[in-house]
């Protein structure tokens, strides 16, 4: 892979924009197929060890505060629920977790380690995941790039008109 | 068993057809034996819906039918494909009352031929389209109105969207992002549930009642300014209309969601307003090749697939469609029965196909040039994305051996290369356009079936690949907040569904959005649609159903 092609792509990220997703699930489908059918993007084993992962369930809980498609709820019963239906596997759970117990395996839609289709950025195209996204929510940009559109860049990854609430 | 590459796959000219989009695709190498989707640039968007993707798994799928097979005789020694071929022939040619049913996502030629064996036979003939497709195309063909692709969406200034079009048609979806860039104050209005992924975007939304004839009924509303049918809530559609005559380049995007009557209504509906506004009219049809499939059977003088199944036909020979999930097994166990002789030609095994007498393998649409007609002046040409497997011949091959003749330049519709067959409108068929008011009573939620962006309409090319089967492994039932509490359910927690046809577990997703009493299912699900209970006489394919929901 040629260096100048390597160093710019470091910089650049893939970043979602919340306000343009449609959760038509092209960019899962696009990974799935296009890493050998591997199953981690939804499914995903952490790795040759099993730590459990446990929630506080805050009283207080800031994944429900910043979750913008309402999938994080604190039930009557004071338990921190997360409907897989609504969550659109942003992460911003995971980075609002004081105790760092939420994982991007945990969430929904997101594959286990991304390599930016390396095989793709040599040749000069964009990862699959961006390609197929028919509205744009998904981008390959730098931060500079993100915020020179006006938009927020929450944690690298996440990009919106605010940080915590949708539209 | 690996398929071969096109000769012309580098030329990217194979398209999806799972949807009327029609998006240009092409394969690459992701191994020895493993294709992956590579993306081909189509007005702006390089890409596939994950539906498109599944191509790539399908076209190499260990389930495929490579050779002939007798299914239901369980017998041994099945014959070779030119021996199963003409006993098929005998069977149709054996002065018994005979059928054939094509499907209307074959190419334009294929089901042109299946035709000419029909004549070549004396057998009565039919084109299977969604119920749902047929009935769009029936409203709205011979209307009058403008049409437009996805692709002129993006130079639209006002847009009402029927439907949940980015649900069931993603990649439409991008051309109507497209549209907003610079627009951001042009109206996007829907009639669609609210609950559905499109009314997230609207500037306005309008939620029909389920029912036959909600959503024409809301159409009709903004056409002409009076909603008394639709009560109180109508008065959310006030204005509308003069939105829409805002813009310069008005749209309209429709896709339908239940039944032909449904459906036929609502073109009929979208047409009138699509003429008094000048807007142009974007149809969304889960075949690619609807259009062209309806207009055939119109001009070739196709029968109803109700019509045969309701005859019953000695012998049916059914080409590359799966009746029993498409219409459910109610609507198609009576007919069955009559069926002395069944064969099925395709290239996935399928329901139908395990009842089957002889089953004969086809390459799958994809893997041969052909023509098909997303719609109103979008006839396209495709080529092959990949050429089938050794010795699987395509469905037209298969026909031409059964005795098709070849296409003559003075049959009622012209063969290759003629245009004008195609270009015919449809005459409308008599089905009036129902409308029955629904009726909430506490007992059972009024059940829709759901399109979604991750499977075929009825499961049939999606459901055998890997992908969609991880993502959602059970049928989802999408209810509201106050129902599923109602029934002990929880956001992601199991339900039964009881309905005519029988019952079906399924996962749960609750809405505050959605409309108490009303639920979706999904439709790409064998056992979600048998638990409708459609029949041929009431409730007919793709209509609403009353149905119990319980705790799992």
């Amino acid at each position: 892979m040629p260096e100048t092609t390597t160093a710019a792509a470091t910089e650049k990220r893939v970043v979602l924009d919340l306000d343009r997703c449609i959760e038509c699930k092209s960019c899962m489908a696009a990974c799935y197929y296009g890493h050998g059918r591997a199953t981690g993007i939804n499914f995903v084993d952490i790795g040759p060890a099993v730590l459990p992962i446990v929630c506080r369930q805050c009283g207080d809980p800031a994944c429900v505060d910043v979750c913008p498609a309402k999938a994080m709820k604190l039930d009557p019963l004071n338990v921190v629920a997360r409907g897989v239906f609504s969550c659109r596997g942003c992460g911003s759970c995971v980075r609002a977790c004081p105790f760092g117990v939420l994982s991007l395996e945990m969430v929904g839609h997101q594959v286990a380690k991304c390599d930016l289709c390396e095989d793709r950025l040599a040749r000069g195209l964009e990862p699959r995941c961006v390609a197929v996204c028919p509205t744009g929510a998904l981008r390959y940009a730098t931060a500079a790039e993100i915020e020179a559109d006006g938009l927020v860049a929450l944690g690298g990854r996440i990009a919106g008109d605010h940080p915590i609430q949708r539209r | 068993m690996c398929s071969e590459p096109s000769s012309r796959s580098g030329d990217a000219a194979a398209r999806c057809l799972l949807c009327n989009v029609g998006c240009p695709v092409r394969l690459a190498r992701g191994g020895p034996d493993r294709w992956v989707p590579d993306y081909v640039p189509h007005a702006g968007y390089a890409g596939l819906c994950g539906r498109g993707s599944v191509l790539a798994e399908l076209l190499d799928h260990a389930d495929r039918i490579l050779a002939p097979a007798r299914p239901s005789d369980g017998a041994d020694g099945a014959p070779d494909l030119q021996a199963a071929c003409e006993e098929a022939a005998a069977a149709l040619g054996a002065g018994k009352a005979a059928a054939i049913v094509v499907d209307g996502n074959a190419d334009l030629d294929t089901i042109e031929a299946a035709r000419r064996l029909a004549a070549a036979r004396g057998a009565r003939w039919s084109v299977f389209v969604p119920p749902a497709d047929a009935g769009l195309v029936h409203g709205l063909d011979s209307s009058g109105c403008a049409f437009a692709g996805p692709e002129d969406l993006a130079s639209a200034d006002a847009i009402l969207i029927v439907g949940n079009a980015y649900a069931t048609h993603p990649v439409a979806a991008h051309w109507i992002f497209e549209s907003r860039k610079g627009r951001r104050r042009a109206p996007l209005l829907v009639i669609a549930d609210a609950s559905g992924v499109t009314a997230d975007f609207a500037t306005a939304v309008f939620q029909p009642r389920a029912g036959v004839g909600g959503a024409a009924r809301a159409v009709a509303a903004i056409r002409t300014g009076d909603a008394g049918a639709l009560g109180p809530e109508g008065r959310a559609l006030a204005g509308w209309k003069a939105l829409l005559a805002g813009g310069k380049s008005p749209a309209i995007v429709v896709g339908a969601e239940l039944g032909y009557a449904d459906a036929l209504a609502l073109g009929r509906e979208v047409a009138a307003l699509a003429k008094e506004l000048k807007a142009r009219v974007c149809p969304l049809t889960t075949y690619g090749n609807a259009w062209g499939a309806v207009r055939l059977a119109a001009a070739g003088g196709a029968v109803p697939v109700a019509d045969v199944l309701a005859d019953g036909p000695e012998v049916l020979l059914v080409i590359g469609t799966d009746l029993a999930t498409a219409l459910g097994s109610r609507a198609v166990a009576p007919a069955l029965q009559k069926v002395r002789r069944l064969i099925w030609a395709g290239p996935m095994p399928s329901r139908l196909s395990r009842r089957a007498s002889l089953v004969l393998p086809t390459a799958f649409t994809f893997e041969a040039a052909g023509r098909a007609l997303l719609g109103p002046g979008r006839e396209i040409r495709f080529d092959a994305l990949l050429r089938p497997p050794a010795g699987v011949p395509t469905a037209l091959e298969v026909l031409t051996r059964l005795g098709a003749g070849p296409a003559s330049l003075g049959s009622a519709v012209a063969g290759q290369g003629a245009k004008a067959d195609a270009s015919r409108p449809a005459s409308v068929s008599a089905a009036a356009a129902g409308g029955a008011d629904d009726d909430y009573t506490p007992e059972g939620l009024l059940v829709a079936p759901a399109g979604d962006a991750i499977d075929f309409a009825d499961g049939s090319l999606t459901r055998p690949a890997s992908w969609p089967r991880s993502v959602r492994p059970r049928p989802l039932l999408t209810v509201a907040e106050a129902d599923a509490e109602a029934a002990h359910l929880v956001d992601a927690g199991r339900a039964v569904v009881e309905g005519p046809g029988g019952s079906v577990e399924v996962a749960v997703a609750t809405s505050s959005a959605q409309r108490p009493g009303q639920a979706r299912l999904s439709a790409a699900f064998a056992e979600a649609r048998d638990a409708f209970g459609w029949t041929l006489d009431g409730p007919l394919p793709g209509d609403p159903v009353r149905m119990r929901v319980r705790k799992a």
